[in-house]
């Protein structure tokens, strides 16, 4: 019984700490339109609309009311689950982006479960340090973490879709229409955005290991004749997932982050190709939706973070 | 055979003789190195001051053409006079003169938004962490909203509404790394406000300002120092990234992002046009991450002596 308590109230503080979170970002958006120059039906519209065109989008939209009434009525639509339609296409914007927020999560999801390729390749290097495969994967994660995004999805479509021609350069098939397909489609996007990540993962974690085989314990275990990969598995990893943990957390940031230019290189109908092509057009219902969305997420993840240590590591206290 | 150099100010007596006779004696190579860096930590100091030298003084580089104006014919490959180094891009642009003027733009960006950054950082996580309290909070909240989202996606919501100017990159960019450095502030600050030497300062009737400034503050430069090339590598990404996507500097001022975009739509045909910027922001990323590692490294050293 003692403890679930710990646990419950460690969630609901965060809980609030990220509700104020959420409030303040979403607020900040809303307030946000209000920069725009003249209005924000006027931006909308461009400078051929009629000042009573103007008028009844203002008017629609809600841009004419002082912004804490704006908030609260975007509010009460929320919870309602009810955002409005797109300003173009006038789908409704919680479904535009729940569905393209399903094209980016699977990228997402795919390159972070390539990404922990880096740990048992850690484990190797760290298990033989400064031998010449230590010293050549360290160059090659340290030269990986230099290069931009954006910068590797040029050069890898140049060379597997150009040079090769092994991957489709552009396109995408809905994973509901035909699996292999889109396994074909999703291949490039998910190996540019996993570099980095699996470079990352692969320095954190060595760093990790190597400290970790030099206690007492592992000793302990390799004089009692324990085989390596057994030492490595069951008692080196565990003190090394904390930080595992965080660095995958934190990729998050920087999957939603390098969406943007894989999914519009490669055309891919997810939350980064939705932003760019609502910039290019103005659709401000759309990139506030899509603010919203992302702070949940990260809320979210935070957290599950955070209780990972506590459930990893007994000794962390949740509070 | 670390230096400790002479910590408590005393006169150099015999043993000065020693540290010269230990430094006649250090192979040339030890020379090369930062203290207790690697060689290739100095490879990376160098190269950051060659890149901030020519940031600063690039317009006088003789023989260097505009960035803006074509100045030959498209040329992928290089001829060796100064302009052409890189090869000329689809309207005749020096490559080698856009990626020097490139150097100038991030390096602007990342000057200015880090000042914007590090005094508003110092200034909030500094008072977060002397008087705690409900100011406390309201900096931890705001610091928890600015990492709860990327900053590529609120640069962008800012464009859609205002359109793309290199104001609102900076201002942007600059504000999102306040959160990081308020943190290491206001952590430093905690960890500083018991010693020995605040509360002297204290019982002998400082004000708070004086403590803060004149007694804490000299005391958090490393910390802000070792966590600073790191975010400046992120900038320099975050705003290479914004030009590649064509939301970043506009057109016809040089951006390493805005070339490498560029310079795609020909990749098929002419695959070294892209050579120039690849190279530059690779290059100052990396340089940047070393130093950032390195002096992550020394200071970690130095909490351990202590």
């Amino acid at each position: 019984m003692n403890s679930v308590k710990p646990y419950a109230k460690a969630v609901s503080t965060r809980l609030i700490a990220g509700v104020l979170v959420f409030l303040l970002v979403t607020f900040s958006a809303t307030a946000l339109s209000s920069l725009a120059p003249g209005s924000a039906a006027q931006l909308i519209l461009g400078d051929y609309a009629t000042p009573e065109q103007i008028a009844t989008l203002n008017a629609t939209y809600g841009y004419d009311l002082p912004i804490w009434q704006r908030y609260l009525s975007w509010l009460g639509d929320l919870l309602r689950g009810d955002l409005g339609v797109t300003m173009f296409s006038q789908q409704p914007v919680l479904g535009v982006v729940l569905e393209r927020a399903a094209v980016t999560f699977e990228i997402a999801f795919l390159a972070m479960a390539v990404s922990l390729l880096g740990v048992p390749l850690a484990m190797y290097t760290a298990s033989h340090p400064n031998k010449l495969t230590d010293k050549v994967m360290r160059s090659v994660s340290t030269l990986l973490l230099a290069v931009p995004t954006f910068v590797i999805v040029v050069l890898f479509s140049y060379l597997f879709a150009l040079v090769l021609r092994w991957l489709p350069a552009t396109g995408w098939v809905k994973f509901t229409d035909n699996p292999l397909a889109n396994l074909w489609y999703v291949a490039l996007p998910v190996m540019c955005l996993s570099m980095h990540q699996t470079a990352y993962l692969y320095r954190v974690a060595r760093n990790e290991f190597v400290t970790t085989l030099q206690e007492d314990y592992i000793a302990v275990a390799r004089a009692k004749g324990l085989p390596l990969s057994y030492i490595l598995f069951h008692h080196a990893l565990r003190p090394a997932m904390p930080q595992i943990i965080t660095v995958m957390g934190l990729s998050l940031t920087y999957m939603l982050a390098g969406s943007f230019v894989v999914e519009s290189y490669f055309a891919v109908p997810g939350i980064g190709w939705t932003v760019l092509s609502a910039v290019k057009s103005h659709d401000i219902p759309l990139v506030q939706a899509i603010l919203s969305l992302t702070v949940v997420i990260f809320v979210i993840v935070f957290m599950l973070v955070d209780l990972g240590y506590a459930l990893i590591d007994p000794r962390v206290k949740v509070s | 055979m670390t230096d400790i150099g002479n910590p408590l100010g005393l006169n150099p007596g015999p043993d000065a003789k020693l540290s010269e006779i230990v430094r006649a004696a250090t192979p040339w190579s030890s020379k090369l190195r930062l203290s207790g860096g690697s060689v290739s930590d100095t490879v990376a100091a160098i190269f950051l001051v060659l890149l901030i030298l020519v940031a600063l003084f690039v317009d006088f580089i003789p023989g260097l053409v505009s960035p803006r104006l074509p100045y030959g014919d498209f040329s992928q490959l290089p001829d060796w006079s100064l302009n052409g180094l890189l090869g000329t891009d689809d309207i005749g642009r020096s490559i080698f003169s856009r990626v020097l003027y490139g150097a100038r733009t991030s390096m602007m960006i990342v000057a200015i938004s880090t000042t914007i950054a590090l005094v508003a950082g110092l200034l909030l996580g500094m008072l977060a962490g002397y008087y705690r309290g409900y100011f406390e909070r309201a900096v931890d909240l705001f610091a928890n909203a600015l990492a709860a989202m990327p900053s590529t996606l609120v640069v962008l919501a800012f464009v859609a509404v205002t359109g793309p100017s290199v104001i609102t990159i900076i201002v942007v960019l600059g504000i999102f790394d306040i959160g990081t450095y308020a943190r290491v502030a206001k952590a430093g600050v905690i960890s500083q406000s018991n010693r020995d030497y605040v509360l002297a300062a204290r019982a002998m009737g400082a004000t708070d300002g004086r403590i803060l400034l004149q007694e804490i503050l000299p005391n958090l430069i490393p910390a802000l120092t070792a966590v600073m090339p790191t975010l400046m590598a992120g900038l320099i990404i975050t705003e290479g990234s914004l030009s590649f996507l064509g939301y970043g500097i506009p057109a016809p001022a040089p951006s390493w992002g805005g070339m490498i975009a560029s310079s795609t739509d020909l990749l098929s045909r002419f695959p070294l046009l892209i050579l120039g910027p690849v190279l530059a922001i690779v290059f100052t990323v990396y340089a940047f991450n070393t130093i950032g590692d390195y002096l992550a490294q020394r200071l970690n050293n130095r909490e351990r002596e202590s």
